[in-house]
């Protein structure tokens, strides 16, 4: 048998074969689909999962120190995963008022080094690439592109919650 | 399309290919009956690409291996249809490949020339077999776990070498983090590499031999 070729009077639509194609091509294009479309994004899950940091307690208001920049030392419970692992996690804090606080992401702006509080010189200072910042966080001397990241912060019930961030790439 | 149709052509014959396994002549009378071949081959694709995402979100830890499941299921977009799809194409292929078997006996499509399309056949069939024992352990959960015991006892059964079937199986005396890393290789990487090679060599007789007619009470095409 050679190959079926449609009778020469019938355009090639309208041939049985063509029809049988085209439904195959559909029904085919139609099961991918299904598939497809959940495969890739469940595959891609990762660009569209928001990570929700939880706002972790880190002290109560009355004992925290108005006016000079104090370190907060913190457990932060993350998400990993599956998994919530607790990892020991510090922050810069300073209130003016004992209402109002700032918190400041502990790491430089820079390359992430972790600064201090200089008590003396009333500044933030950097000792990888001698960086200064303002109790504000402002960029005073050296390197760092931007001033110092901060954290969200709220007050609830006589406590100081944060929510610390983690930057984008960082693990 | 015609004209990667063309290069593909000229320098791989792909039209010749494409003759080959597509335009293959078939008997006479085929129908439903010979689509289960069909049928088993695209749910074993679609195992292999949803249990390569399940893979993904997976940990085979006793510690892990159930909230990793009830992760992927709560917290990945589309991760209960990619499961749902595993656990039912399972269940489909076990039914398929069963039917498909016992279309070609009731046929009698295994006698002369398709005895070694029937006999890898046969094994594609238990290794079906085993990969729903092995992948039903995966979730840790109280029926996995006791389903394998069962498993694990009946092979201990065997005479004589039972009992140490069952602790290969096992890797161990009891049921554990070993034999949840054991099963977990078995089911993705052992089992899919022998099936893969025997599905291959199984189309590759399809192709080359062909299919058998159906029977009939009077074979009038004899010559
Ligand atoms: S890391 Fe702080 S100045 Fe470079």
């Amino acid at each position: 048998m050679e190959k079926n070729n449609p009778p020469p009077s019938l355009p090639d639509t309208d041939s049985r074969r063509n029809f049988l194609k085209q439904g195959i091509f559909i029904m085919g294009g139609l099961i991918t689909a299904g598939i497809g479309v959940p495969a890739v994004t469940y595959f891609l899950a990762p660009l569209w999962q928001k990570e929700e940091e939880d706002w972790t307690e880190v002290g109560t208001v009355a004992e925290l120190p108005v006016g000079e920049p104090f370190k907060i030392d913190f457990v932060q419970r993350k998400r990993d995963g599956w998994m919530t692992v607790e990892g020991r996690s510090s922050a810069w804090a300073v209130t003016v008022d004992g209402e109002q606080f700032t918190v400041f992401d502990p790491r430089c702006t820079h390359l992430g080094c972790p600064y201090r509080w200089d008590a003396e010189k009333k500044k933030f200072l950097c000792p990888c690439h001698n960086a200064v910042f303002s109790v504000t966080g402002e960029v005073l001397a050296g390197p760092p592109p931007r001033p110092l990241d901060r954290f969200p912060v709220k007050v609830a019930g006589g406590k100081l919650f944060i929510k610390p961030a983690q930057k984008k790439g960082e693990g | 399309m015609s004209r990667l149709t063309n290069w593909l052509d000229e320098r791989i014959g792909i039209r010749g290919i494409r003759e080959t396994l597509l335009d293959r002549k078939i008997p006479k009378g085929v129908g439903w009956p010979y689509v289960l071949g069909s049928v088993s081959l695209f749910l074993f694709t679609l195992q292999v690409v949803t249990g390569i995402l399940l893979a993904m979100n997976y940990s085979p830890s006793p510690e892990h291996a159930h909230s990793s499941v009830s992760y992927m299921m709560q917290k990945i977009p589309m991760g209960s249809v990619v499961r749902g799809l595993h656990h039912w194409g399972a269940s489909f292929m076990v039914v398929a490949v069963t039917l498909h078997l016992l279309r070609t006996f009731f046929y009698g499509a295994y006698k002369y020339p398709r005895e070694l399309t029937w006999i890898t056949g046969i094994f594609i069939w238990l290794l079906v077999l085993g990969f729903g024992f092995t992948g039903y352990l995966l979730p840790w959960d109280q029926k996995a776990y006791w389903a394998t015991m069962v498993g694990a006892n009946i092979a201990s059964q065997a005479p004589f070498l039972g009992p140490a079937i069952a602790k290969v199986l096992r890797g161990g005396e009891a049921l554990g983090a070993v034999t949840l890393t054991r099963f977990y290789a078995f089911h993705v990487l052992l089992l899919p590499a022998l099936t893969a090679l025997l599905i291959g060599f199984h189309l590759f007789l399809v192709v080359r031999i062909g299919i058998s007619a159906p029977p009939e009470k009077e074979d009038k095409n004899k010559p």
